[in-house]
């Protein structure tokens, strides 16, 4: 028999799942469920949590107001929650439906009034109350509150970024107001909590790392005591026995080796300027432990366990295809931004030779056999079970039309999946772990480059040259295999061209003088610098996808194969790097002479570029 | 707006006496051309704009009297484009010596055009005769337009400087050379008149022009090199004509032109985007004035091509529609608007009304021009549905397919996916806007807004409920489209999302831009 608290337990964790009604989506919700089935709510501290609420500080000497902006789900109305509660106002207040409050509070000698809209987006054009003449009149009073250095008064607004963009534009534009626009424009496409101009403080809760959010989420979701009531309740042959799915799938999570893979991919998203937020993070969590394609909203509860196990399906709950969302329908999937994030990295669906034969072939095979063994035969509960060898020998044996091989191909989907989780450390560079996503210089971006430069390091030379040798053959157009200068190159007409045969400068990766291209940390971003003369410069920020593009490129791919945007993005940055260099020689002042020289470029059979000094003088 | 206040009077009938009347003219200039390319457009009225530039007038006085010398550049367009044997000279003649001989022979009976045939200044200006061959290799791979088959007097360098301008010509067998509008259709000079007639930052318009035409570039100083020493003759061309002294799209292509210039791109690349912009703005004017005088709303319904039908496609293909029709109907409409007027109708009452409305129209649309133009019965009536006739025959040559032919060669028209013509903006022409009107970053809803607001595009459910009738509205439709340009733009690198509902369309080659 379940108790029932371990069965509260994982239907409450099931509400912030993929279902139709999810009632964990939001923190008031939460809040009522929570307490209704009596377990305590998953929660942590916020990474921006104390620079928050210190604004907040009654002893605080300068008040500024503060906007908490993000994208649904980043815990915006949760962060309110808590600073009202700090600043003493009535939960019962809080509780009602009103998303205006006031709160009259004493700072130092004088009264302050600070204004709460917790939902911008839910605030009513005219208030029944009469706290406001309008909406437009509130939000005018906010903008002249920031600009006007004695205003006594503090503003909370929690908003969207979207909704809080869009509502600055509404307003009847006064000087104020146009000037909290661009303001608050820049400190959210920049990435800046407050500017010089106005007294406020902006938290972007979509900025926090997301790779900061899954540890402490992860944390708060596996140590909670619920998981304790399951493994007292545990059932032989049944619910947290031996085989149960659920069990085993906590527990996969909970060991190192999937953490820091998962940990990794979020830290990547992350390198990719995208964003999950908490709430998209619960919920991959939440389908990770219960998906299941047969249970009822593809999702299992506690009583369900003992059927699967009867009908021997639980290897379809495998936590590894469940974090890609493959139990839930393709509409479903394409619908959540986690699934849709984490599957740009298509584990599952691209994969190498060397292991596509261990999966294929390598039951049989002598040499593969131990990685077999050890990564499928020892997973009694996702490896290799009868159903796989039994569609593993037709596909074999049997000829390209047999409908069966759509099967096994499914299967490799989940397999491959299994083993971007299992491949243990000291076999990623021998089985090429990355190669099992579309990045395959992702582990070299996270180990080579982000770590030795976070830890204030240099990344080593061959990182660099790889990356400058990308760059020259998309600027040059041609295979150069140059790498120690950039090459600025353009055509007789346009700059973009696909061939670019006049050279105009090199720029050397070695410093010479003032100019030199390097790696270095931008906004904690890896950002490829290249430095002209003292005040002259440009740089690229370097995101996963700029890195894997120009290591593809330099490795032979071409440009256009890859990233159409990667390519426009390159062309857009070698721009600007000839701006610079006119620039430059603008500031060096230009010599006007009747010589006409230029350098042409070619290239010799190894790719080295030889470049033609063709030089006319003219009377 | 196109007024009377702001429209001039006819010009002197004798300075046109080939033209067969002057409808088309008074309503948009002489003249709308439509088979000129965007790029030879900008390089005609480059043509004007240099040789103003010379004559100290370079967008001055609004272009009156619009009185220029172009160059013609006759040893250069031989040496690059009337000139075939020239790498076979190279290959036969390994030694320096004999193969610039056998060259200057050859050139001295097969050049045209020019007197005498003497290229031998040519010799001591260059290293060796390979030198030279591989010069003229470079500067002729930078022709502009040159995959298309044009004869070598309508062939054209890229735009250095100004030695590589000259004007369009055509030269006879015999070597006898005369202007030729073909390609160099007099839009040209009608676009140079639009500048000159902006209320807008001319000053700053003429300084960037005068810094692009002073040449200041090593191709342009090579260019040099390829003419001999001295002036050439250079003919005054005259007789262009633009009927407004002012009109929005004159203020709107200055702005726009002047945003791009102060990108201060590296090299040329400015260029395609002036060129485009150019014959983009020569099409909105031609509509504008059109609507203007039909008292009509213009807009621009645009598909972001989907992969398959959608209901945008349906509405933009059918607004094309409606958009081609338009200078026709403004012809109709200026027609009818004499046919109406007092002064007409007080001539037709008259006892010798046919001979006082025949005086009326040799007036005002001087017409008939010939006596073979109306061999009609001497009726009012007849004569007046005769001239509609003929005007909108004559509209239909060349000046109604403005529209499509310019729409389709600036990216903006298109059948891909399909077989009927609608507004389909390429990626080429998507890039040039965001350069036009973006300076740093724009948020996406006010970068479309302000797209409807100038140019009369339409991609968002927002502008087009501004515009369609309340049965064609379909909103989900229209924030799909606008969600797919969003997607074309992410990929141009022109877009950044920051969440689900907050975008920026950026300028990646602003100054500062990273």
């Amino acid at each position: 028999m379940i108790s029932q608290p371990a069965t509260r337990w994982i239907r409450f964790i099931r509400q912030y799942g993929p279902i139709p009604r999810n009632d964990n989506m939001y923190d008031e919700h939460i809040r009522k469920s929570a307490k209704r089935a009596g377990i305590r709510p998953l929660a942590f501290i916020h990474p921006v949590e104390q620079d928050v609420l210190a604004q907040f500080n009654l002893a605080r000497k300068e008040r500024r107001s503060v906007i908490l902006t993000g994208t649904a789900g980043d815990g915006k109305s949760h962060l309110c929650g808590k600073i009202w509660a700090l600043m003493g106002g009535s939960e019962e207040q809080w509780n009602s439906d009103d998303v205006y409050h006031t709160l009259d509070i004493a700072s130092g000698d004088e009264s302050l009034k600070v204004h709460v809209i917790r939902d911008l987006t839910a605030l009513p054009p005219h208030d029944t109350k009469g706290r406001y003449a309008d909406k437009a009149e509130l939000l005018t009073r906010f903008c002249d509150s920031l600009c006007e250095p004695d205003a006594k008064v503090q503003f909370l607004i929690a908003a969207n970024d979207g909704q809080l963009v869009e509502t600055l534009h509404r307003l009847p534009t006064t000087d104020n107001v146009a000037r909290v626009r661009t303001i608050v424009e820049s400190l959210l496409v920049d990435g800046r909590r407050e500017s010089p101009e106005a007294k406020l403080t902006l938290f972007n809760l979509s900025r926090v790392p997301c790779v900061a959010l899954f540890d402490l989420a992860l944390d708060a979701f596996l140590d909670h005591e619920g998981w304790k009531e399951c493994y007292a309740s545990s059932v032989a042959d049944g619910f947290f026995g031996d085989r149960c799915p659920i069990r085993h799938n906590h527990e996969l999570l909970k060991s190192p080796l999937v953490r820091g893979r998962l940990r990794s991919l979020f830290e990547l998203c992350d390198c990719n300027e995208l964003h999950v937020p908490i709430r998209r993070i619960l919920l991959l969590f939440a389908n990770a432990i219960l998906g299941h394609p047969e249970a009822k909203d593809r999702l299992m509860q506690a009583a369900d366990v003992s059927t699967f196990l009867q009908k021997k399906t639980t290897a379809r709950a495998s936590l590894f295809n469940n974090l890609f969302g493959g139990n839930l329908s393709e509409v479903r999937r394409d619908s959540l931004e986690v699934f849709d994030y984490l599957n740009r990295f298509r584990v599952g669906h691209e994969t190498s030779n060397r292991v596509d034969n261990i999966l294929i072939f390598g039951e049989a095979d002598e040499n593969l056999k131990p990685y077999f063994d050890k990564l499928l035969r020892a997973d009694t509960m996702y490896g290799a079970d009868d159903s796989y060898y039994a569609a593993q020998r037709s596909y074999v044996e049997g000829d390209d039309t047999d409908p069966a091989n759509d099967h096994f191909l499914k299967l490799l989907v989940s397999q491959r999946r299994g083993l971007f989780f299992k491949i243990p450390p000291d076999w990623e560079q021998e089985l090429a772990l990355w190669e099992l996503t579309v990045f395959k210089y992702a582990g070299e971006y996270l180990d080579k480059v982000l770590k030795p430069l976070r830890q204030g390091g240099r990344v080593e030379r061959p990182f660099l040259a790889r990356l400058v040798k990308g760059l020259n053959r998309i600027f040059v157009g041609m295979l150069v295999s140059s790498d120690r200068d950039l090459l600025l190159a353009t055509s007789i007409s346009f700059s973009s061209s696909k061939v670019s045969q006049i050279l105009e400068d090199r720029i050397p990766v070695t410093p010479r003088l003032n100019e030199r291209v390097e790696l270095v940390l931008k906004n904690d971003k890896p950002t490829l610098h290249v430095q002209f003369s003292p005040t002259i410069s440009t740089s690229l920020p370097l995101n996963l996808t700029r890195y894997e593009f120009l290591s593809r490129v330099a490795e032979g791919a071409l440009p256009g194969s890859f990233s159409r945007e990667c390519y426009e993005d390159m062309l857009a940055f070698k721009s600007r790097l000839l701006s610079c260099l006119n620039e430059r020689r603008r500031s060096e002042g230009v010599t006007d002479s009747n010589t006409v020289a230029f350098h042409l470029l070619t290239l010799d059979p190894a790719g080295n570029p030889l470049d033609d000094v063709v030089e006319v003088t003219h009377g | 707006m196109a007024s009377p206040e702001t429209m001039l009077p006819l010009p002197p009938r004798e300075d046109y006496r080939d033209n067969s009347m002057w409808v088309d003219e008074q309503l948009w200039g002489h003249r709308l051309w439509d088979s000129e390319s965007p790029w030879l457009l900008f390089l005609e009225f480059l043509n004007v704009a240099e040789a103003s530039k010379r004559n100290g007038q370079l967008f001055a006085n609004g272009g009156h009297p619009l009185l220029f010398k172009p160059y013609k550049r006759l040893h250069l367009r031989n040496i690059l484009f009337n000139n075939e044997v020239l790498t076979r000279i190279s290959e036969r003649y390994p030694e320096n010596g004999s193969a610039w001989n056998a060259w200057l022979e050859w050139m001295s009976v097969n050049a045209k055009g020019v007197i005498p045939r003497d290229f031998t200044y040519l010799k001591g200006r260059f290293h060796s005769f390979q030198q030279f061959v591989s010069l003229v290799g470079i500067l002729r791979g930078s022709a502009v337009e040159s995959e298309t088959n044009k004869r070598w007097s309508s062939r054209f360098v890229f735009p250095f400087g100004p030695n590589a301008l000259y004007e369009d010509l055509n030269i006879s067998a015999a070597g006898k050379v005369s202007r030729e509008y073909i390609y160099f259709g007099r839009t040209g000079e009608l676009l140079y008149l639009m500048l000159c007639r902006s209320k807008k930052k001319k000053d700053e318009l003429a300084s960037r022009f005068a810094a692009m035409l002073s040449g200041n570039n090593q191709w342009n100083k090579l260019l040099a090199l390829f003419q001999p020493d001295g002036t050439e003759d250079v003919e005054t061309r005259a007789n262009s004509f633009l009927p407004y002294t002012g009109h929005p799209v004159f203020d709107l292509l200055t702005e726009d032109w002047l945003h791009v210039l102060s990108l201060e791109l590296p090299g040329f690349d400015a260029m395609p985007h002036l060129v485009t912009l150019g014959a983009f703005h020569v099409m909105l004017y031609q509509l504008r004035v059109s609507s203007e005088l039909l008292s009509k709303p213009l807009h621009f319904v645009c598909e972001v091509v989907a992969p398959k039908k959608t209901l945008v496609r349906e509405l933009s293909a059918f607004n094309y529609q409606e958009n081609s029709l338009l200078s026709q109907k403004a012809v109709e409409a200026y027609l009818a608007g004499i046919i109406s007027s007092e002064r007409w109708q007080l001539a037709r009452s008259q006892a010798s009304a046919f001979a006082a409305c025949k005086a009326i129209l040799e007036e005002q649309v001087r017409w008939p021009n010939d006596p073979e133009d109306y061999e009609g019965c001497s009726e009012p009536d007849a004569l007046a549905a005769e001239l509609r006739r003929a005007a909108i025959s004559r509209h239909k040559q060349h000046v109604a397919s403005v529209h499509r032919q310019y729409g389709r060669d600036v990216g903006l028209v298109s059948k891909r996916g399909t077989n009927r013509l609608r507004y389909a903006p390429t990626d080429a022409l998507l890039k040039t806007l965001v350069l036009a009107n973006v300076s740093r970053r724009m948020e996406y809803k006010e970068f479309l807004d302000l797209l409807f607001t100038r140019y009369g595009l339409v991609f968002g459910e927002r502008e087009a409920e501004q515009v369609l009738l309340h049965e064609d509205f379909e909103k989900k439709a229209f924030q799909t489209n606008s969600h797919r340009l969003e997607q074309r733009l992410s990929s141009l690198g022109m877009l950044r999302r920051l969440s689900d509902a907050c975008a920026y369309v950026q300028n990646p080659l602003a100054r500062g831009q990273s």
